[in-house]
Formats: C-alpha cells, sequence, structure tokens
C-alpha cells in the first residue's frame, strides 16, 4: 500500500481558489448580524429596532416580538429540566451573547452599523457559570451513572486510595471559520449552503422547523474551514436566517466572525471531576470512581447527555474489575457545551491518568511500570468493561513501549536524575498518559449511506453521507475505492455534502468517516464488483465462479478476454451500488508522553518533547493521519497550557480582544512533535480502520500536566488545574 | 468585526496632516492597533488621515548623540544590526524581538506605539527609562514632552487630540553601559504580563548609573525608581540585583490583576524578571 495517496485538494485551497460559503456570490444577498446580549442572565424589558431600521442598506430589523411565528431550537427533550430555547430571546436572557435582535443589510458593514443602534432593555440576574455552583439550585438536566456503585470495604481493605478533584476547563473549538449558513430561496426549494458537519441532518431539521417537506430543502458543504465538533447542529441563527429568507423570499446570510464565535458558539469540556482510585500493595487496580458535575450551557439540548461518553470510557485501558461513574448534566447561565474533538474521551482519560501518576508517586513505582501491570493484555478482546463499553481490539503495552523508547524514557528519566543534583539547573519532568478511546459513534449513528457507480466514460464516482471539513475526503476515498476496484485513482471522484446528491447520510463527526463511510465505500467497491462479474457471466454464459476481476476489469479465469467497466456498462446497462452501511463502535488506543521544562521562578512551562503514539486500526493514507494526529496533539497542548474562558463577576466571558484573551498555541508554541503508531485494526469491518484524529486531544493533556507535576515532584494533583498558566504553576511549586 | 463609517484622507505634508488632525482625524500610521480598535468599534473616528504618504517621517537619524527616530520608523527597523548604534542600538534589538509577529513589526511604528500608549508597550517603558522626548505638532506650533510627562494612564497621554507625534529622541548610551530586555508572556502572540528593560552602567566594579523600565506593571509605563537607587553606587551581585527587584515589585509597580495574573503574581514576576534584567544587563 501507498504510504500518500496523491493529494487532490491542495491545490485548490493553497491557491486561494476554494470556496468557502463566506466566497460564494448570490444576487440581492442579505447580511444578517445579531444585537446581542451584553448581559449573561437578565430579564428583557424592551428591545427597540427602530433606529436599526433608519440606517441606510439595513433592509429590515426584527426582536422576537417583531416575528411571532419565529420557531424556537427543537425540542430536546433530555432529562427532567426543559425550557424553550427561542431563536431570539423572549423574555429571559440565559446566557451572554445572545441574539436579542437581527438586522439585515445590504451587506455585513451596513447590518453591524443598524446592529450597534438597536437598544435594549434589561433587568439583570445573578449569573451563575459552574456546574457547582448551578446544581446547588437544583438546575440538573440530567443524571446518569454506568458500572455498578462500589462497597466500601474496598475502598476500607485496599493498600492505597488516592483521591482528587480535577476540573476540566471550558474550551472553544476555535475552527479557522467560524460558523456560516447562506439561505438561498427560489421556486418552492430553499437551498441552504453551509460548513456543516451533518448536511441531511440540518436539512431534516429545517424542513421540520419551517414546516416544509424534506425534499424542498437542499443543503450543500462547500469547502469548509475545520469544525471540531462545533458545526454539527442546528443553531439559533441558523433559524431566524432561514426563516428570513424564506418570508422574505430573498438570499439570506450569516458568517459568524470571531468575536461573535468567542461569545457565542458551543464549548467543548466544563467538567467538575472528583475520583477515587484503589490499589493493592502490588500496584494492581482495584476499584475506580468518577463523580462528574458538567456545565451543559444555559438550555437543554442534546449536549446534555455527552457527559455520558465520559462515564461509558471512565475504565480507561486498564483491567480495574470495578468502576463506577455518575454524571450530573446542569444548566448554566453559558453558552450550550457541545462535543469538541475529543468529546467526553478527554474528560475521561485526564482524572484518570492524573490519578495513575500521584498512585505510581505513592507506591513509589515507576509511572511506566504501573500502568504496564494494569493494562488490558491483547488476548482479552473483545474486552467488556465494568462501565458497558466492549473493546474490540488493542495491544496496549505495545503503544506503550513504543512511546517510550520513541521518547528515550530512559535517557530523560536519566536526564532528571542529573539536573535533581544540580541546583542551577532547571527541572524536567516526564509525563505518561495512556488512552482508549470510542470512534464510530453511538447506537443510532453507526451507519451512514455510501454508493458506487460504474459511469459509461469509464469514470467512478463514489458517494456518501459524511461531509469534510478538512480530513482530506477527496483524496483519500477515491484512492480507497480505487485500489478495491484495482483502477487508476484519478478514474474515481467523490460526491459528498449534498442533499440532493446523495439518497441519505449521517455526516462526519465521532471519528466516524474513515471507519464507517470509509469501510462502507471499500464494500460497495466490493459490491460493484461482484455485480460485474454476475452481469459479464451472462454475457458470456458462464458460471459466476469462472468470471474474476483484477486490474479494474472482469475476465474469465481460463481466456485473455477482459472487459473493463466501461465497456460493460455501454453493454449492460447502468451500473450504480447503493447501500446502507453499518458497523459497530471501535476503540481507538495510545499512550502519549511529554518532556518539560519548568521555570518554578515564573511558572513558566517550556515543553522540550512530545511523543504521540495513535493506534487507529489500519491507517488509510498515513499522511493524512499524520495530519490529524499533529494537528489535535497541538490542541491538546492548548487546552493543557493556555485555553481557557475566564468570567467575569457578571458571568460574561472576559474574551473581548479576541485571540488576544483566548491564547491558542500556535507555531512559536510548537514543540518538537514526534508520531508514532501501532496498528491494531478492528475486527468489526474487513477494511479495519478505527477513527483517527481526536488522539492528541484526548492524550496530550494530561501527559504535559503529569510532566508538570513531575518536574515539581508534587504530592499534590489538585494543585494543577488546567490550564497550567504561569501563575497556576508558580503557585503549585511554591 | 466591521468599522463604523468614516472618512479617509492621505495628507502629502506634515502641514496637511496637522489640518486634518485639527479638523478631527485620528492618525493612522502602522495601523495595527487602530485598525483592530475600529473593527471592534470601540474606536469610531469620523476621519482617519493616513500620514503614510507623508515624506520625510520615515527619517532615521543620529546627531549630536541624540537618536531621532520618524513616525514612519516602522518596529522591524530596529532588528537590523547597526541600525542604532552602540548599546541602544542593542536594547532595542533586543526588546523588539517581543512586539507581536513578524507582519505587524513590518507595519507597526515606534512612535505609533508611543501614541497609542498601551500599557504594556515595550516601547513605552523603554521611553521613560531613557528619558526620551517626544515631538508634537499642530496648527500652534511644535512642542517636545519628556516622557515622564508624556504618559498620562492607559491609552492616555499628554498629547492633545489635535498634535500629530511626529517624532521621538533618545540620548545615546555611552559604551560602558550593559543592556538586556526580558518579558514574561503566555504566547509569543500574548502582550507583556511584565517586561523589563535596562541599561545598567558600570565604572570601576561600581554601577554608576541604572534606568529601568517597566511595561505593564501599572497603568503605564514606568521608570523604576526604587530599584535604580537600590543599585546606583553599590557593585553588581546576584543578592543586590535581588533586592533591587524587590524594590521594583513593592515600591515602582502598582500591577492591576488581569485574567491568569492577580496582583500577588505579577508583583513576583516583576522583582524576577527585573533581578534577571539587571544580571543580563551586567557589562562584563
Amino acid at each position: 500500500m501507498v504510504d500518500r495517496w496523491l493529494r487532490r485538494e491542495d491545490e485548490r485551497l493553497l491557491t486561494g481558489a476554494g470556496r468557502f460559503v463566506a466566497d460564494l456570490r448570490v444576487d440581492g444577498c442579505l447580511d444578517a448580524v445579531f444585537a446581542r446580549s451584553e448581559v449573561a442572565h437578565g430579564v428583557l424589558r424592551e428591545v427597540d429596532c427602530s433606529a436599526a431600521r433608519e440606517v441606510p442598506g439595513v433592509a429590515g430589523a426584527w426582536s422576537a416580538a417583531d416575528l411571532p411565528g419565529l420557531p424556537p431550537m427543537p425540542d430536546a427533550r433530555e432529562g427532567a429540566a426543559t425550557r424553550e430555547w427561542p431563536s431570539l430571546v423572549r423574555d429571559r436572557v440565559r446566557y451572554p451573547g445572545e441574539a436579542l435582535a437581527v438586522v439585515l443589510g445590504d451587506d455585513r458593514y451596513r447590518a453591524e452599523d443598524g446592529a450597534a443602534r438597536v437598544r435594549s432593555r434589561i433587568d439583570p440576574l445573578p449569573a451563575v457559570v459552574t456546574a457547582q455552583e448551578a446544581a446547588g439550585l437544583g438546575h440538573v438536566a440530567l443524571r446518569g451513572e454506568a458500572g455498578r456503585p462500589i462497597d466500601d470495604e474496598v475502598w476500607e481493605q485496599a493498600a492505597v486510595v488516592v483521591e482528587s478533584s480535577y476540573r476540566q476547563q471550558l474550551l472553544m473549538p476555535s475552527p479557522m471559520e467560524c460558523r456560516t449558513i447562506l439561505c438561498v430561496p427560489g421556486g418552492d426549494r430553499l437551498t441552504v449552503w453551509s460548513g456543516h458537519q451533518a448536511p441531511h441532518r440540518l436539512r431534516s431539521e429545517l424542513a421540520r422547523l419551517l414546516d416544509r417537506p424534506e425534499e424542498s430543502v437542499r443543503v450543500v458543504v462547500p469547502d469548509t474551514g475545520g469544525a471540531f465538533g462545533s458545526k454539527s447542529a442546528v443553531f439559533p441563527e441558523f433559524i431566524t436566517v432561514a426563516w428570513l429568507a424564506v418570508r422574505l423570499g430573498r438570499p439570506v446570510r450569516w458568517i459568524e466572525d470571531r468575536r461573535e464565535s468567542l461569545l457565542v458558539a458551543t464549548r467543548g469540556r466544563g467538567q467538575d471531576q472528583h475520583v477515587r482510585l484503589a490499589a493493592d500493595a502490588d500496584g494492581r487496580l482495584l476499584a475506580y470512581e468518577l463523580t462528574v458535575e458538567a456545565d451543559v450551557g444555559a438550555y437543554p439540548h442534546l449536549g446534555v447527555a455527552f457527559p455520558m461518553q465520559t462515564a461509558w470510557m471512565a475504565t480507561g485501558p486498564y483491567t480495574t474489575p470495578q468502576v463506577h461513574a455518575t454524571v450530573r448534566s446542569v444548566l448554566t447561565n453559558t453558552m450550550v457545551t457541545y462535543p469538541y474533538r475529543g468529546a467526553g474521551r478527554p474528560e475521561a482519560t485526564s482524572p484518570l491518568e492524573r490519578t495513575m501518576d500521584v498512585l505510581a508517586t505513592r507506591l513509589h513505582l515507576d509511572p511506566a511500570e504501573l500502568r504496564r501491570r494494569n493494562l488490558i493484555p491483547p488476548e482479552r478482546f473483545p474486552y467488556r468493561t465494568p462501565t458497558g463499553r466492549t473493546y474490540d481490539s488493542g495491544d496496549h503495552v505495545a503503544a506503550l513501549d513504543l512511546a517510550l523508547r520513541t521518547l528515550d524514557y530512559d535517557g530523560w528519566r536519566a536526564e532528571q536524575a542529573r539536573r535533581r543534583a544540580d541546583p542551577a539547573a532547571p527541572p524536567v519532568g516526564i509525563g505518561l498518559s495512556c488512552y482508549v478511546e470510542r470512534s464510530g459513534g453511538e447506537k443510532g449513528s453507526l451507519h451512514d449511506y455510501v454508493g458506487v457507480e460504474a459511469g459509461e466514460d469509464g469514470g467512478v464516482v463514489a458517494r456518501c453521507g459524511a461531509a469534510s471539513s478538512g480530513q482530506s475526503h477527496a483524496t483519500v476515498f477515491p484512492a480507497l475505492v480505487a485500489e478495491t476496484l484495482g483502477v487508476e485513482p484519478a478514474r474515481v471522484r467523490l460526491i459528498e455534502g449534498d442533499t440532493d446528491e446523495l439518497p441519505g447520510g449521517v455526516g462526519s463527526f465521532g471519528s466516524r468517516s474513515a471507519q464507517i463511510d470509509g469501510a462502507g465505500l471499500q464494500h460497495a467497491a466490493t459490491l460493484l464488483i461482484e455485480e460485474a462479474r454476475e452481469r459479464a457471466a451472462r454475457l458470456w454464459d458462464l458460471p459466476v465462479e469462472e468470471t474474476a476481476w483484477s486490474d479494474g476489469a472482469v475476465h474469465p479465469v481460463r481466456g485473455t478476454a477482459a472487459m473493463g467497466l466501461s465497456e460493460l456498462v455501454k453493454r449492460t446497462g447502468p451500473l450504480r451500488i447503493d447501500e446502507r452501511y453499518e458497523a459497530d463502535m471501535a476503540f481507538p488506543f495510545g499512550t502519549h508522553a511529554a518532556v518539560v521544562e519548568v521555570d518554578p521562578d515564573l511558572g513558566a512551562v517550556r515543553v522540550l518533547r512530545l511523543v504521540a503514539v495513535d493506534d487507529c486500526g489500519r491507517a488509510l493514507d498515513p499522511a493524512v493521519v499524520r495530519g490529524q494526529a499533529f494537528g489535535s496533539v497541538v490542541q491538546g497542548l492548548g487546552q493543557a497550557l493556555y485555553e481557557g474562558v475566564p468570567f467575569g463577576d457578571d458571568g460574561v466571558p472576559l474574551l473581548g480582544d479576541g485571540l488576544l484573551d483566548y491564547l491558542l498555541p500556535t507555531y512559536a508554541e510548537i514543540p518538537p512533535i514526534e508520531l508514532g503508531e501501532t496498528r491494531t485494526p478492528t475486527p468489526r469491518t474487513p477494511l479495519g480502520a478505527k477513527g483517527a484524529g481526536e488522539s492528541g486531544c484526548i492524550g496530550t493533556p494530561p501527559a504535559i500536566v503529569n510532566a508538570v507535576a513531575d518536574a515539581l515532584r508534587l504530592d499534590h494533583p489538585e494543585r494543577l488545574q488546567m490550564p497550567l498558566t504561569p501563575d497556576v504553576v508558580w503557585r503549585a511549586a511554591a | 468585526m466591521k468599522p463604523a463609517a468614516f472618512d479617509y484622507l492621505a495628507p502629502h505634508t506634515v502641514a496637511e496632516a496637522v489640518d486634518a488632525l485639527g479638523a478631527g482625524a485620528q492618525v493612522l500610521a502602522g495601523g495595527q492597533s487602530l485598525l483592530l480598535e475600529m473593527h471592534l468599534q470601540r474606536a469610531r473616528p469620523a476621519v482617519v488621515a493616513d500620514i503614510n504618504h507623508v515624506p520625510g517621517l520615515d527619517a532615521l537619524t543620529v546627531a549630536d548623540g541624540t537618536l531621532t527616530v520618524g513616525a514612519l520608523v516602522r518596529h522591524r527597523t530596529f532588528g537590523s544590526p547597526g541600525a542604532v548604534p552602540g548599546p541602544l542600538g542593542d536594547l532595542f534589538g533586543r526588546a523588539v524581538g517581543y512586539i507581536a509577529h513578524p507582519p505587524i513589526r513590518a507595519r507597526g511604528t515606534m512612535v505609533g506605539s508611543l501614541a497609542w500608549a498601551h500599557p504594556a508597550s515595550e516601547w513605552c517603558a523603554l521611553a521613560v527609562a531613557l528619558d526620551a522626548v517626544v515631538e508634537v505638532r499642530s496648527t500652534r506650533g511644535t512642542r517636545e514632552i519628556p516622557a515622564g510627562d508624556y504618559f498620562r494612564g492607559p491609552f492616555q497621554t499628554a498629547r492633545e487630540p489635535d498634535e500629530l507625534l511626529t517624532a521621538v529622541r533618545y540620548p545615546l548610551l555611552g559604551p560602558d553601559t550593559g543592556v538586556a530586555f526580558t518579558e514574561h508572556r503566555r504566547t509569543g502572540f500574548s502582550f507583556a504580563q511584565v517586561a523589563v528593560g535596562a541599561a545598567l552602567t558600570v565604572r570601576d566594579g561600581v554601577i554608576a548609573g541604572a534606568r529601568i523600565g517597566l511595561a505593564n506593571c501599572a497603568d503605564r509605563p514606568l521608570r523604576a525608581h526604587a530599584a535604580e537607587r537600590a543599585v546606583v553606587g553599590a557593585g553588581p551581585s546576584p543578592l543586590l540585583f535581588a533586592a533591587a527587584g524587590e524594590a521594583a515589585a513593592a515600591h515602582d509597580a502598582a500591577p492591576v490583576p488581569e485574567p491568569y495574573a492577580d496582583v500577588d503574581y505579577r508583583r513576583h514576576v516583576i522583582a524576577v524578571l527585573v533581578a534577571r534584567t539587571l544580571r543580563e544587563a551586567t557589562p562584563v
């Protein structure tokens, strides 16, 4: 197999020829800008759009009171607490930046001038921005658990019990392109262009909200500049824009800018956690308990149940016989929490891996050795965890060993000893993190539409329900189909992200595209070969088993005559396979390692080295997988050291200077990163691919935090809460 | 993030620029602060006067022991070895790398930073430490303001709204002066949490003169007089520099809390950085 398939996206994207929603020019299109609440929580007394309507170039301005028919967000029906989420605030502001009014203008400049003239009066109420505080007020939207409660005597009789609390801070997914939607009504149809992860879901939700047949809505996903989970839903702004476009009979678009995005885009993580981990004197894990208080934001919505992902994955990669996880999802006054790259698995990995290092210290065991004693061995797969998952396959010790070798673990331990003997040398620390995650999705989304069609011209069209937001589907999927058929990759082209071109689709999220759509496309190509052989057998009046397939052509087993797809289609008619492909979830895994140097006087952390060994089964295109791994390691670095959402006393995020306040790691912060792979295919599809791309967000943060704790020789893990900003590290070191 | 409507003027002489300011225009030089503020609609000037077409404002001259930096001299100029002679050039060269990113250093100007007066500005801290003098012009004439009197608070200066900041002058530093600049920030893209610039003159093993500038240690750039007093007349030593750091933190600085840096932490960082900067500035 090739190491690198010829990339198809690069020339277009690198020469500025990409076409994102904001690049699409539609005559008469209006730009939507939202007037937003500057308070986090309050009673809305009045919204006055009259001055906005007087601004030249403003086509209209509306508050909720002006639009009685505007539908609210879809009812989430999650948990006990139900609370309608209006598309424009009706009477109560529940998160900062919530939209009070919409202004449509000839362009964004004019619409912003209009929005600046919308007047509102809000009587502020106290804002609650942490789950613990909100839980005290009874705002619990969901309670859940995984595993069984652990008897007190397990804790009482264990040789060691480590107990600790952790905060998984709120993070912004921060795609380069913020959210986009362009709605173009025409005749009895509505065409919606959106940078989106799930076009069919968006179509069905918009159709239902607008009370029109699904077939009358077409959703198209053009080039999309990243998503990381933040573009998989319908949003209040989407509903408002689509509804106004239909009502006015004019194209309307909303191109979210960075300032809006930092205020009102969905955020990830947001959990307060408490753990207990028990082990015997040899370091064999006996029991693990995880308690999660999750801030799910201001309204009940799909994200209310996502913290259960953390509970189900609480067991991690270890043979711990008893594991119990409980979750409370709590409503607060923040914008809603939603999947962000990793989506529940970073929140499961981080507390366990932090606590493993503390346990190693208490037992005077090397942290690598402690993990080795507890990792699930290859022969135990499929492995059913106490928290209800059945892991498909794995060789965790192999990944750990490769990470240690790649890092030169022993060499760094020697360097650490040398520095500890030299009072002038800045301390270094080494951190490990072993993870297992889930890819493919949950029940109900473990399938997708896939199709392969051969044309008379010799070309092959592959179709699938995935939607790329930068994951190189246009390179990988045609090449995979070409490899299966034995034709040149250039003969195959991919169609995805257009509901008119596809009979159905689920989308791209939860690390599912390669695993489900990839396996599905391979399956569809295999069915196409079977169909071609059957047709050739009929033509040649041979039994099917007397035909064979190679190099994109069918031929008799005996003899030399071969018939290519083009000729077959000319002689036998259209040849197209459409399938609903379904496969079970899979469990990628790996080990990440970090070496850091700490300046204890300033609390500054310098990451000297990161190693990420990931196992995603079969890597379809190793170069694409490495790109995914690299990017997600950098986002993991962001959670560990830089990113967070600080709030003022009024509950408004202190992010007014945009990305000067919300610090993403950029090239100056990226340390040397070395990637390694082990390959344990999933037995759950013939292709063997597991999801790739979320690993760094999952494995890297605890490796870095462990390394800092190791450098400072900290016994109290609670003093290091992410992000490890210099003040946090300085205080922990003091 | 679109600016409010504004008119654009492109004066071709200082006199035209000054007239525009008299009529209420705001100056556009490098645009690295003003344009961001306009996009955020925190600045809504009715008229912007783009001085990039005014000849002569890009001059960098040395005469009679004085460096004069014109209003259009870009940050990156100071990254070129030899652009400014002696230890002063060395100090500017050390500081300039901490200013944002290369594209910003290619557009932004030193004088623009002084006009903007961000409390975290590297150039503003050095201006007060080095006894710089800013030159402002208006229809009423030209006047010079010592840097020590010029900074009044965050983004506030002694410049009147109709005055154009045309140049800044610095006395050159003697050859027996050592310099250093250190900065603590969260990422390479961030503003300084604390930055310290220092020039130490040592004669016969004794510190004969000290200039210490602090960025983001108060609501305006500071000269660390208490720290300077702690070292002048003594021989350089780690203990002395630590004491100077403590003096700067306790007596010179007046830090305000920021997210991820409360007052205790910022005072501590000031003490550490002042000591380190003095150690690095000590001529060998």
